[in-house]
This record gives structure tokens, C-alpha cells and sequence, in this order.
């Protein structure tokens, strides 16, 4: 062939491509070699996997993991069969903390604001010198006017973080945006109890729930759900009875036998109709001294203006709902409730988060009482405290008020520091409480993060001083709720950070500040680790529980090896008296749910927000996995759903898809629509914990309409008595605003329902081959 | 020894009373198996990879309304649909009831998919990505499907190997570490439990809906069951009728005879919803 | 003589046939013959020049001495440097040449850097292969006749290097690690070996 311009072109060409091709089926530079490594540790082989027992921290309720590591990379979290909150369970929020591991966002290194405060600009710094003395100076200059705002805090870290505050006279605060300050002081008022107790589901006949959303979020999922499977077909026990009192059809209402929707806010009169029934007809159980506990013939007639009669109407029960008189169906569920002994009442989630949240949570755990259930096997069982003396066993958490104070000593200059780990206030409390731009715009104000991510707060801060993620690092927690005995579970690195990035242990960090500033005698550990290893030895000298070692080096290898340390005949009280006239002193608590901002209306709808199954109040968020986890009931990932009923929906001419606009009278924010059967008409649900405005793509890429934080409109109604948020307080407009996205659920276009059903024998007659013969 | 291998025969059993649908076992499966980051767009297309699933069927109206929870997951049928659809045999039916899918075999045809009464059959139309620092969390012990792939449940049997290494034929108690008779070199279900062995989803499952074992193992949960689902097949096939009031055994889409080795347990109502 | 106008794209399309034809021809015969037994690059040129005959057939060190893992896991092991210099931080070599490798060696201990070696025996990823399993089954004295790699009849009972020796060759006089001479690796000479032996030969026992 000649070789022209023309083909010599081609030819060329097509001995690019093949280059390029055979470049591409080729084995890349290095894929074939084989390593000596420098050092080889015992437990490092290669294709031999090693267990590393620790502690779960993706939700508030301590839990045992085990983590699978291979090559120094963890690869599984499952649950530790030994520990005993859990049992080896687990809820997919715990096998998620891998991606917090080795999430791509990791803040890598200290970070220095460089542009305005805000606009998320920052410029690596080293750790030493800068960034520890940066936060030394602080500390120093500040230090008297600082708050370090936290995760709820328990065991020594909690320990480690009030003895700094106290030490550099600050103020150490735990935050949750979902607090459980109600439920405490409930449990406090009923029960004189300082710990969240447990209940007994695995040996219960009949649980009446009153918007305690337990087999999904509240307080310990994991271990109620494990007691749920056993109340349900258990070995060697009949199935148990579930009854769910709530506004909302929640995940529990829909493994409940029967889901009562209530009016929001009127759960406690609810209560305390059935207390009237059990009380008038003498259902209580044996031994129970009615007369002590309702106050007497005061009590009686306290009592009695909360017959079913008065409570139905007013709760919004109709026959629809009860399938029949609801006056008749609530005596009928006193009768069922106080005949199935064991049972056990519980409330929490929604029922506690109106104004009159105390209240309904008094009433709904003073029935445990009248039916006998209390420290008894099958009902409640409480939780002894911590088994050190000066260990906290339960997170200290600052309430509303505490929030709503603290933004106001921002905005006054009067706070002149604020440290931040594992907590994300900005997110987390409504936006109207304007901490954001109080924030923003202090102008002596030092904002020091700990977060190994950046998140709304952190985004707002001077310095970040990444933390490691729990998996790099030690740490112990005291159960909570525990199993009725005392747990300590101990947290240990089970891999290294990874070389690109440079986190440093918050505790030690904390440490080193404390002798830099001289306050050793308060804080005397060379570093965190120590600090745990002395509680260790101390738990040796106890000579109790579940270890058995001989020394304290056996000791603490023991509990390395099994993850924590229990003791089970060190349970909590189990002759819990109730305080005389109980039920009369909460019934004169008693007070109808208020509603600030939007009024009761033909247009207006009340706003149940809930925490989100998986990301709960937003704390997981930028986990994929979690985010990618569809809502068991709507099965939508990833987006603000908005729940709507059918009927609801299509009087406001929306579609599944559509956009709408929630209005309360602080704010708006956009939701999508998915509209269910199972929504009251007049209840809108909308869940916690997307809208996140700063960090990982995962948690931020769907601003707006897709992705809203509910938080943004709800008003700052306090719970009475305690000064939580009453989260549930806040009524809004729904409006359409024509647009429409497509939804990102699991479900299919067609909504599955369940349709009637042939035996299968049925079905193999017709489809079978006539017989022609 | 592996020559006295003892065969196995695996079954699950879901306990649908006890599910709650907290999708506990969804995650545990992402996280045991490699798949990808299901991405709001991959739901969008409705291509989002779920080896198991939780479907919810609604029931009545407001208030009078239920939600049904039901974890679906690869049947691993005795006859599977899937199996002689397949051109290249990358999929068949082990000795252990296992429905197995070999990826390095496939050549991506989705017949076996579309034949799959079930919909657990999942086709990579992606290459899938991860960003490189959470690759370090895939697990060695199972391939990265690359795009144009089918892959579906694999009743985890990465670690149903790695625990036939540990007691079948390396003969050590998981737990203790103690060497076991030979006679009794057989994976039980205790072990799998303890040694981390169970399928990853039922390992997981908070309220114990999910069981796994051997389908003969005498001591494991699932015995009974399958020899009541059995013998359902049997009275049908005999032309008898089995009075499904009385029995909470049944097998998904028992009629198209594709005969699971799984089985599901009915959710009991003590006040069932009217259906029209 | 040019081709006619019409015959262009006939002869282009049948160029292009060619080409791709040919193409993945090529791919076929690199990729098949580049495995053992013919071995494209079977004998890669190692960072340090470790001599086998030396350590192995002169000295008598046992094969699990550094590859620790070979009968207590899946993969053999290569050994740590730190295993190097168990010996050789007293043991200089006799020769010009291995006082030369062995200070490789110590270097790359002593600067912290691990050694890459180029791989001889590649295992693709979706294969699992237990060194262990495979060493405990011919070990075994109870199992009187096994089969070897090629259908070879074994009935003494083999210790841990003869083992070694059924699949990688004679490894202990080779002064270049190579694989076995002539010997297949590829996934019928592993199946025809499980059948002779009568162990399971199911997809999943190698394939994940």
C-alpha cells in the first residue's frame, strides 16, 4: 500500500486506539507485587479475619459491638453476643459506623477559619504548634466564659468533661436535639428514679404504648426490639398484646395490634380515664393500696372528671377508630390492660413533647402502679446507678430554656467561648431560637469544633480540631437504660486512622490542656487511656461481676476481650413505693395541649415530627447507608417527606411528588409529598434529622425542597415544668407550590397493598393441564 | 475431613410477627456484601440494589389501617426459574440449596432476572464506585460485581465457607478454640451464631425474625418448620387440602411450585382489617 | 489496481472486521499463553535476589519457618523484614553478592521501607484459595492415597515441604523463584484435582 498523508493518518490512528486498548487490558504498575513488610504483627494475616469487641456510638443508648477487622481495616460491625444490653443485636444505625470510619469527608486535619465566620472557609493548620496553642490561648483568655456543648455524656468521659469545665470555669452541657429531659423528670416524679429504667417486653402480656415509638427510635431500639420478638412468639409463652396510643401512625402503630390515632397532646388525660376505669372497678392488682395512691375520696373525684365519657370526646376518639363506643372501648382496654398481668405502660416520643408533656407522662407511668408493674418481672425494671462513685451514669442535658439562655449570652458577649463535640445545636434546635446568627455575628466570640465532620455548627466555628472517629479510639459507657443490673462497657481502638488524615483523641486533648493550664489535681492523667485503665483497676477492687481475673492486668485484658464488665446481682430498686396521692397530684398537673403561632383551623393541621428511623434527630446523616435505608412505612430515602392522608391530599389537589409548603408562624420550609392511608387527615408527619446546610454532599446536596430540616419551623413552645422543646407543639398551613419531584422510594409507583387471597391449592387446580381423557 | 464433608442443607425462616421492618437487616447486607451506594438517582430509576428488602402493604383505610412488613430476599428455590434460563450457567443450584450466582461466569443476558417470580435479581448497570477511603471497608471475602453483572442474595455463603473451614474440617470449637470429635465436625447452629457464620442479615436482626440453619440440624430453629412446609407439598400434591386457618407456614407464591428454601411465618391479628 | 468506488465501503467494513478479528485474537493468545505452563515474565526479576538454594536446600529452613501462615491460614505469607533479621542481622553472606542483597535487606529495615516483590503465583480475585486446607488434606496420614496435581498417585503420606512441592515445583534449588516447570495453573488442573481426590468441586467453595 502506498502510504499516503491520508492513511498514513489512519494507520496512526488506529495504533493509537490500540495502544491505548492494550494499555487498558494490561495488569496495572503494581497490582502484582506481593509485600514484606517492615513488621508483622501476630494478629495481622493476610485473609484471616480477627473480632475486636467495643461499643456502638451511632445512637445515645450505648450498645455492644464486635468489630470484624481484616489487614487493619475494619470490614463489619455486628453486635457482641455477651453484652447485655443488645445481645448481640443489632439496628442498622450500628453497622453504619463503618462510613463514619472511612467516610470521605473526614475533616483530615485542624482546620483555621480563613474567610468570614460562616462561609466555610478554612486553611489546614498543624496540631502542634498551632492548633494547640490556639486552643490554649483560648482556653486561657476564655476559659472562665466558655461552654463545652457535648453528645449526652456518661462514664469517664462524662467524668473528664465536668471536672475541665469545672476546671477552666466554664460550663459543660449535653446536648440532644430530641432531649429526654421530660421523660426523666417523669420517671423522677413517679418512680424517684435518676436513671431511664427498662421494661421488661420479653416476660409481657400486654404493653400499652402511648407514642413511644420504641421499635424504631426511642430511648434503646435495639434491645426493645428484642424484647418485642420475644413478646411476640416467644418459646414457652403465650403471643403478648400491643395497644399504641399516638397521633401518628408510627412504626410501632404498625406492628401494634391495634393503633389508636389521639388527638395530639391529650395522651395523658387518656391515661388517666383508664386509671378511673381500673380505680372505679377495682381492677387494680392485688396488693395495690388504691386509696394511698389516688389520694383518697379527693382523689376519687379528682379522678373522675377524667371518666372515658369526659377523655373520649375531648382525645377525638370516634367509632370509626375504636369500632364501636369509644367510651366502652377505652373501659374495655382498662379491663384488658389490668387483666393481662404483666403488663406495662410506657410513653414517650410525641406524647411527651406538648406543653402538657409532664403531665402525660406522669399519668401514663403511674398506671404501672395500679396494675402491679412496677420492679416486677414483665413490667418496669430500674436501673441501679453508675458502679463508680463519682462517674456519671447518665449524660447531663441542657433543656430549651438552657439553650434558649445560653443564645442570649452569645448575643450579649457574656459567652466568649464555645467548644463543641459530637453535638450540632445550629441543626438541632429550632431555627427561630436564632443561635445561627447569634453565632455568626458575635464579635468576641471563639468557636472551637471537635468534630471529625463538619456539620451546621462546626461550619460556624474558628478552629476544628478533628476528634477521632469511635472506632480509632478508647473510651467506656455506662449503659442507659441497662438491662436492671449495672453495665460498663468498654470502647478500644480497633484500627488506626488512616495516613491521610491526622485526628487527635478528643479526651486526651482535653487532657493535655488541663496540665498545660495547670489543673492536674483535677485532672492528673497523663492521657485518656489511663484514665479508663484506673477505673478498670477500681472495678477489680470491687471483686464482683462478670469477670473473674487475678490480677489487674488480667483484669483488664478480660474486659478488653469481652467488652465490658456487668454485674448482675447489682440491680436497681425493686420496691419502688408510690409517692401518696400520686395520681391525684398529677391529675391536678392536668392541662389541655397548648398551640402557639397557627391557630386551630379549618386550613391548619398539627405538625408530628418524628426522629427519622435511621438518621434519628440528624446525627447520621451524612452516612450513606443510613441515608440510602428506606422509612419502613413510606420508604422513601434520602428526601423530607411530607405525610399526608389520601383524602387530605387530594383536597389540597397534591400528589405523591408533589412540593408543598409547610407554614408555621415562624417559618416555611419545602417538603415532598407521599401520601399514605394510615395519616390522620388533620396530623401532618414530617421526620427529624435532613436539611443539614453545611458538610458532606451526602447529608447537603438536596437543599430546599428535597431535603428540609423540620426544625426550621417549629415554634419554641416549652414543655411545662422542665423547659424542653415541645417539639410537637406547633400547628401549620399546608399550601401547594406546583412544583414536583420525583420521589426516591423503595416502594413501587403503584402503592403495594395487601389484596385477598386463594389457597394455593385453589390456584394449582386452575393452572394445572385438563385432563382430556 | 473434607472428604467426610457432611452435606448441609439450608433453610431460613421468617417470622413474620416478629418483624418490625427496622431494615436492621437491609444495612447489615449492604455492609456485608459490598453493595454499592444505593444513590437517591438509583432509587429514582427504581434500580436501587436491595439483596434484601422490606415491603410494606397497606391494609384499610384511616383509622381502620395496617402496614404489613415482609423481608424479601433471594428464595433459593428447588427449582428455580432463574437456573435454566441462563445461557452460560452462571447460575445453578448447589448441593447445599443454595442458589449460587457466579459473577466471573455471567455474561449479563437478565434472563434469569425476568424470570424470577420474585424480583431478587439485581443487574449492575453501573460500574460501581465508591470514593477511595470507603473502599477500605469492602470485604475481601466477597467480588466486586463489575457492571453488566446479575447478582442477588447469596445466603452470605462467604461466611458459611469460612465456617465450614473453622469446624468442619479444621475441627476447632469457633468459641474455644477446642478441638471437636470428627463425628461431630458439623457446622450447627450454635456455631454459626457464636463464630459470626449466620447470614449477615439474620446475624443482625434485632427481634430474631430472621433464623437460619440447616434444614435437617435437629437443635437449630428451622427444623419444624420446614418439615410442616414440606408436608403441605406433599398433601397438595396428593390433591389434599391444607386448611391455612390453622398453620402460620407458608411458602411465597407456593402455587407457581417453584419450592423456596425459605419460608415464611403468617403475622398473627387478633383484629384483622376487613378486606373488601 | 485501486478498487472501484462501490467496493470502498465493502473493503472498509471488511478492514474493520479484520482489525477487531484480529484484535481480540491477539487478546486470547497474550492472555492464555501468558499464564503457566508457558509463562510470559515466569521468572520476574525480584527487588532482592534471594536465593531459595541457599536458605532452603543448603541451610534446611523450614518453608513454614517464613511463611508462617501457610498451615494456620489462607495466604502463605510473605515473610516481615523483621523475619529477615532474625539471622541476618548477625549473618553478612559469603559472597560479594549476598552481602550486597542482604544489605538490601538491612536498609530497607532500617529506613522503614517494605519490599515489593513481584508476585509469581497470581490468583485472580473472585478465588479463595486456603493454603491450610490444602496442606492438612495432604498431610493427612489417615487418607492412604491421595492424588497430586496431575492425577500423580501419592501414597506416602507427605510432610510440609513435599506438600509445597506438589503445586510450586522444587522450589529449594531454584535460585529464581519460578513456577513449577510445565505445570498448569488454571481452573481445570484445580478441578480435575478435586475430582481425583473426591472433595468438593461446588462453584462457591472457590469462587466468592
Amino acid at each position: 500500500m502506498k502510504l499516503t498523508r491520508r492513511n498514513f493518518l489512519a494507520w496512526a490512528g488506529i495504533g493509537a486506539v490500540g495502544a491505548v486498548a492494550c494499555e487498558g487490558f494490561g495488569i496495572r504498575q503494581g497490582e502484582l507485587n506481593i509485600q514484606s513488610p517492615v513488621s508483622l504483627p501476630e494478629d495481622l494475616v493476610r485473609g484471616t479475619d480477627n473480632w475486636y469487641a467495643s461499643l456502638c456510638r451511632t445512637c445515645p443508648s450505648c450498645e455492644g459491638i464486635v468489630i470484624r477487622v481484616m489487614e487493619g481495616r475494619a470490614k463489619k460491625i455486628q453486635g457482641n453476643p455477651y453484652f447485655p444490653t443488645n445481645q448481640g443485636k443489632t439496628h442498622a444505625r450500628c453497622e453504619a459506623g463503618l462510613q463514619a470510619l472511612y467516610h470521605p469527608d473526614r475533616v483530615p486535619s485542624p482546620m483555621r477559619r480563613s474567610g468570614p465566620r460562616g462561609s466555610g472557609q478554612f486553611v489546614p493548620v498543624k496540631w502542634q504548634p498551632n492548633g494547640m496553642d490556639a486552643l490554649k490561648e483560648a482556653l486561657r483568655t476564655r476559659g472562665s466564659s466558655s461552654v463545652l456543648i457535648t453528645e449526652p455524656l456518661r462514664g469517664h468521659m462524662g467524668l473528664l468533661a465536668s471536672r475541665f469545665a469545672s476546671a477552666i470555669k466554664g460550663e459543660h452541657l449535653g446536648f440532644e436535639a430530641i432531649d429526654n429531659n421530660t421523660l426523666r423528670a417523669a420517671f423522677k416524679n413517679v418512680y424517684q428514679q435518676d436513671s431511664l429504667p427498662d421494661f421488661d417486653f420479653e416476660n409481657s402480656k400486654f404493653i400499652l404504648s402511648f407514642g413511644a415509638d420504641f421499635l424504631s427510635t426511642w430511648v434503646s431500639p435495639t434491645r426493645f426490639n428484642r424484647g418485642y420478638g420475644e413478646f411476640r412468639q416467644g418459646k414457652d409463652r403465650d403471643r403478648g398484646m400491643l395497644y399504641q396510643i399516638d397521633s401518628r401512625f408510627s412504626v410501632t402503630a404498625a406492628s401494634a395490634d391495634k393503633w389508636l390515632p389521639v388527638r395530639p397532646g391529650w395522651e395523658g388525660h387518656m391515661a388517666l380515664s383508664l386509671a378511673q376505669v381500673i380505680v372505679s372497678e377495682g381492677l387494680q392488682a392485688s396488693g395495690v393500696d388504691v386509696d394511698a395512691l389516688v389520694g383518697g375520696d379527693a382523689g376519687i373525684a379528682t379522678l373522675n372528671t377524667f371518666r372515658p365519657e369526659v377523655v373520649a370526646p375531648l382525645a377525638g376518639l370516634t367509632p370509626e377508630m375504636t369500632g364501636g363506643n369509644p367510651v366502652e372501648f377505652l373501659k374495655d382496654l382498662a379491663r384488658k390492660f389490668a387483666g393481662s398481668s404483666p403488663s406495662v405502660a410506657i410513653g414517650g416520643g410525641s406524647a411527651g413533647a406538648q406543653t402538657n408533656g409532664l403531665f402525660a407522662l406522669e399519668a401514663i407511668y403511674a398506671l404501672n402502679y395500679l396494675v402491679g408493674s412496677v420492679g416486677v418481672k414483665g413490667g418496669v425494671k430500674f436501673n441501679p446507678g453508675s458502679p463508680w462513685d463519682d462517674v456519671p451514669a447518665s449524660g447531663n442535658v441542657g433543656s430549651l430554656a438552657d439553650w434558649t439562655r445560653i443564645t442570649e449570652q452569645i448575643r450579649s458577649g457574656q459567652t466568649k467561648m464555645l467548644m463543641l463535640h459530637g453535638a450540632d445545636p445550629v441543626h438541632g434546635l429550632p431555627e427561630s431560637l436564632q443561635l445561627r446568627d447569634a453565632i455568626a455575628q458575635a464579635d468576641d466570640l471563639f468557636v472551637v469544633s471537635f468534630s471529625p465532620f463538619i456539620d451546621d455548627t462546626s461550619a460556624l466555628a474558628d478552629l476544628i480540631l478533628p476528634d477521632r472517629v469511635y472506632l480509632e479510639d478508647w473510651g467506656d459507657d455506662i449503659s442507659e437504660p441497662g438491662p436492671g443490673y449495672q453495665v460498663v462497657g468498654l470502647q478500644q481502638p480497633v484500627v488506626n486512622p488512616l495516613p491521610d488524615l491526622d485526628p487527635l483523641s478528643f479526651p486526651d486533648v482535653l487532657l493535655t490542656m488541663a496540665q498545660e493550664l495547670g489543673s492536674e489535681s483535677q485532672l492528673p492523667w497523663a492521657n485518656y487511656k489511663s484514665m479508663l485503665r484506673e477505673g478498670s483497676d477500681a472495678l477489680f477492687a470491687m471483686n464482683r461481676g462478670s469477670i473473674d481475673a487475678a490480677d489487674t492486668e488480667a483484669f483488664w485484658n478480660h474486659l478488653l476481650r469481652r467488652g465490658g464488665w456487668w454485674d448482675e446481682t447489682a440491680t436497681g430498686a425493686t420496691d419502688v413505693q408510690a409517692p401518696t396521692g400520686l395520681l391525684r397530684t398529677i391529675a391536678n398537673k392536668a392541662s389541655d395541649p397548648e398551640f402557639n403561632g397557627i391557630g386551630v383551623g379549618a386550613d391548619s393541621f398539627f405538625l408530628v415530627p418524628f426522629a427519622h428511623n435511621t438518621l434519628l434527630d440528624g446525627y447520621n446523616g451524612h452516612l450513606p447507608w443510613l441515608q440510602s435505608a428506606p422509612d419502613p412505612l413510606s420508604t422513601v430515602t434520602w428526601q423530607t417527606w411530607v405525610e399526608l392522608n389520601d383524602n387530605t391530599a387530594s383536597r389540597l389537589g397534591v400528589k405523591e411528588g408533589d412540593i408543598v409548603r409547610i407554614e408555621s408562624s415562624k417559618d416555611s420550609i419545602r417538603g415532598v409529598v407521599y401520601t399514605t392511608p394510615a395519616a390522620p387527615p388533620d396530623v401532618i408527619g414530617v421526620p427529624f434529622g435532613q436539611g443539614r446546610r453545611h458538610g458532606s454532599d451526602y447529608a447537603t446536596d438536596r437543599p430546599g425542597s428535597e431535603s428540609s430540616n423540620v426544625m426550621d419551623i417549629l415554634e419554641t413552645t416549652q414543655v411545662k415544668d422542665t423547659g424542653s422543646l415541645a417539639w410537637a407543639g406547633t400547628r401549620v398551613r399546608v399550601s401547594k407550590t406546583g412544583e414536583s419531584v420525583s420521589i426516591s422510594k423503595l416502594e413501587g409507583d403503584t402503592r403495594a397493598v395487601e389484596i385477598g387471597h386463594t389457597p394455593a391449592e385453589e390456584i394449582i387446580k386452575t393452572i394445572a393441564p385438563e385432563d382430556h381423557s | 475431613m473434607v472428604t467426610q464433608r457432611i452435606d448441609h442443607k439450608w433453610g431460613m425462616v421468617v417470622d413474620l410477627d416478629r418483624c418490625t421492618g427496622c431494615q436492621a437487616c437491609v444495612v447489615a447486607c449492604q455492609a456485608e456484601n459490598n453493595i454499592p451506594i444505593n444513590t437517591k438517582e438509583y432509587f429514582q430509576q427504581r434500580r436501587a440494589y436491595e439483596w434484601i428488602r422490606i415491603e410494606r402493604y397497606w391494609e384499610g383505610e384511616f383509622p381502620n389501617v395496617k402496614a404489613k412488613f415482609i423481608p424479601i430476599l433471594c428464595q433459593h428455590c428447588e427449582n428455580a426459574p432463574c437456573e435454566p434460563v441462563c445461557p452460560v450457567f452462571a447460575t445453578y443450584h448447589n448441593d447445599e440449596g443454595l442458589n449460587v450466582q457466579v459473577y466471573n461466569r455471567c455474561v449479563g443476558t437478565r434472563y434469569c432476572s425476568v424470570n424470577c417470580p420474585y424480583t431478587v435479581r439485581f443487574f449492575n448497570y453501573w460500574e460501581p464506585q465508591w470514593p477511595d477511603r470507603l473502599r477500605n471497608q469492602l470485604n475481601p471475602d466477597v467480588t466486586v460485581r463489575s457492571r453488566g453483572i446479575m447478582e442477588k442474595c447469596s445466603f452470605c455463603v462467604q461466611r458459611l465457607r469460612r465456617g465450614e473451614v473453622n469446624v468442619e474440617r479444621r475441627g476447632l470449637d469457633t468459641l474455644t478454640g477446642q478441638s471437636i470429635p470428627v463425628a461431630e465436625r458439623k457446622l450447627n447452629h450454635r456455631q454459626m451464631k457464636e463464630g459470626n457464620y449466620l447470614p449477615s442479615c439474620v446475624q443482625a436482626c434485632p427481634t430474631s425474625a430472621l433464623q437460619f440453619a440447616d434444614q435437617h440440624d435437629e437443635t437449630g430453629p428451622v427444623k419444624s418448620y420446614f418439615d410442616e412446609a414440606n408436608g403441605h407439598i406433599e398433601t397438595r400434591e396428593a390433591g389434599g387440602h391444607v386448611n391455612e386457618e390453622e398453620t402460620r407456614v407458608y411458602r411465597l407464591f407456593e402455587e407457581v411450585g417453584t419450592k423456596p428454601n425459605l419460608i415464611y411465618l403468617k403475622k398473627v391479628e387478633p383484629f384483622p382489617v376487613e378486606k373488601a | 489496481m485501486m478498487p472501484s468506488g462501490k467496493m470502498l465501503p465493502v473493503m472498509l467494513a471488511g478492514g474493520i472486521v479484520t482489525v477487531i478479528l484480529g484484535f481480540v485474537l491477539v487478546v486470547l493468545l497474550i492472555s492464555w499463553f501468558s499464564n503457566p505452563p508457558f509463562g510470559l515474565g515466569n521468572a520476574p526479576a525480584q527487588p532482592v535476589a534471594f536465593p531459595h538454594t541457599v536458605h532452603v536446600a543448603q541451610n534446611n529452613i523450614q518453608c513454614e519457618f517464613c511463611h508462617r501462615n501457610v498451615t494456620k491460614g489462607e495466604a502463605a505469607t510473605v515473610p516481615a523484614l523483621e523475619t529477615c533479621l532474625f539471622c541476618h542481622k548477625d549473618i553478612d553472606g559469603s559472597t560479594e553478592t549476598a552481602k550486597v542483597e542482604i544489605e538490601k535487606v538491612r536498609t530497607a529495615f532500617d529506613t522503614n521501607e517494605p519490599i515489593n516483590w513481584e508476585r509469581v503465583h497470581r490468583l485472580p480475585d473472585h478465588v479463595r484459595f486456603i493454603h491450610e486446607a490444602h496442606l492438612r488434606y495432604f498431610t493427612d496420614e489417615d487418607i492412604l492415597v491421595k492424588y497430586g496435581i496431575n492425577g500423580e498417585e501419592i501414597t506416602q503420606t507427605p510432610d510440609v515441604a513435599q506438600t509445597c512441592t506438589i503445586c510450586h515445583g522444587d522450589v529449594a534449588n531454584k535460585t529464581e523463584v519460578q513456577p513449577k516447570t510445565g505445570q498448569s495453573l488454571k481452573m481445570g488442573t484445580c478441578l480435575d484435582c478435586h475430582r481425583a481426590n473426591s472433595v468438593p468441586t461446588d462453584c462457591t467453595v472457590c469462587h466468592k
